[in-house]
């Protein structure tokens, strides 16, 4: 039962990390769960997958834009007809303007469009400035190894 | 001109174990959570979960790398991991930090000459 928690769980990665590691991890489980304990293992997998999305995947900016969006839409959206002086003026006949029903669909379809826009933006910025930081680290990480001459000793 | 690996010091325990079992020769997966448990005399123990999270932490920025299995491995499943050149700049750097501290904790933690009252 254990061990179709562990792959259950071993599921719930990111794509990437599974294809790179799982079968691994399902071997060291096979191994080490008599003497670490299963159950110790599982407990370490789902601080792995919660650490695996939370940090070292986008998902959680693109919710948290996604979360903005909603906002937007229910808060910016109904502000822009309050607060537009053309509705709630009387008319000449008493009558107060309210906005149309395609006055509202359109609202709300434009505020989707330019925040849909502005989330995809951001995730795609946000991943694309993430990827090159990994790259020029790890570049850095050489050129001071080459600059400094390192040898290493102890690998022969 | 180059900058220096202070960028990626201090390293976190769990980061400092792994390059530290990888730094005398290639290991798998279990292999290296088994060298960290030898290292620390059992006092400190990774899963697979921090391990994996961390080796693709350190395969992403360079310092650790995979390293072709020994003619002996017959598991497919099990791969082998090796330090990196610039994984082990890092380490040294790192290990010439911990070097300092501990000098300023000996000096520091001195026991105090004895007052007569």
């Amino acid at each position: 039962m254990t061990r179709a928690l562990y792959i259950g769980l071993l599921r719930l990665h990111p794509l990437p990390f599974r294809r790179q590691f799982a079968e691994e991890m399902l071997w060291i489980f096979d191994e080490a769960k008599g003497s670490e304990g299963a159950w110790v293992l599982l407990l370490d997998l789902v601080v792995s997958v919660s650490r695996q999305w939370l940090l070292r995947s986008a998902v959680w900016k693109a919710a948290l834009a996604l979360a903005g969006a909603v906002v937007q839409i229910s808060f910016g959206g109904l502000g822009w007809i309050f607060f537009n002086p053309r509705f709630g003026m009387p008319t000449q006949g008493g009558a107060t303007v309210t906005p149309a029903v395609t006055e509202l669909i359109q609202i709300t379809l434009c505020t989707m469009f330019v925040l849909v826009a502005l989330m995809f933006a951001l995730v795609f910025g946000i991943s694309g400035f993430t990827r090159k930081r990994s790259r020029r680290r790890s570049r850095t990480c050489s050129n001071y190894a080459v600059s400094r001459n390192f040898t290493p000793t102890s690998r022969q | 001109m180059p900058e220096d690996p202070s960028q990626f010091l201090p390293l976190s325990p769990a980061t400092l174990h792994i390059l530290l079992a990888l730094a005398g020769e290639d290991r798998h997966g279990y292999g290296i959570m088994q060298e960290i448990a030898r290292q620390s005399e059992g006092q400190y123990k990774l899963g697979p979960g921090t391990l994996y999270d961390n080796l693709q932490k350190l395969m992403n920025q360079g310092m650790v790398e995979e390293a072709k299995s020994p003619p002996g491995n017959d598991d497919p499943r099990r791969r082998y991991y090796r330090l990196s050149r610039a994984g082990r700049t890092v380490l040294t750097a790192e290990i010439k930090r911990l070097e300092g501290v501990v000098r300023h904790a000996k000096l520091h933690l001195r026991p105090a000459p004895e007052r007569n009252a």
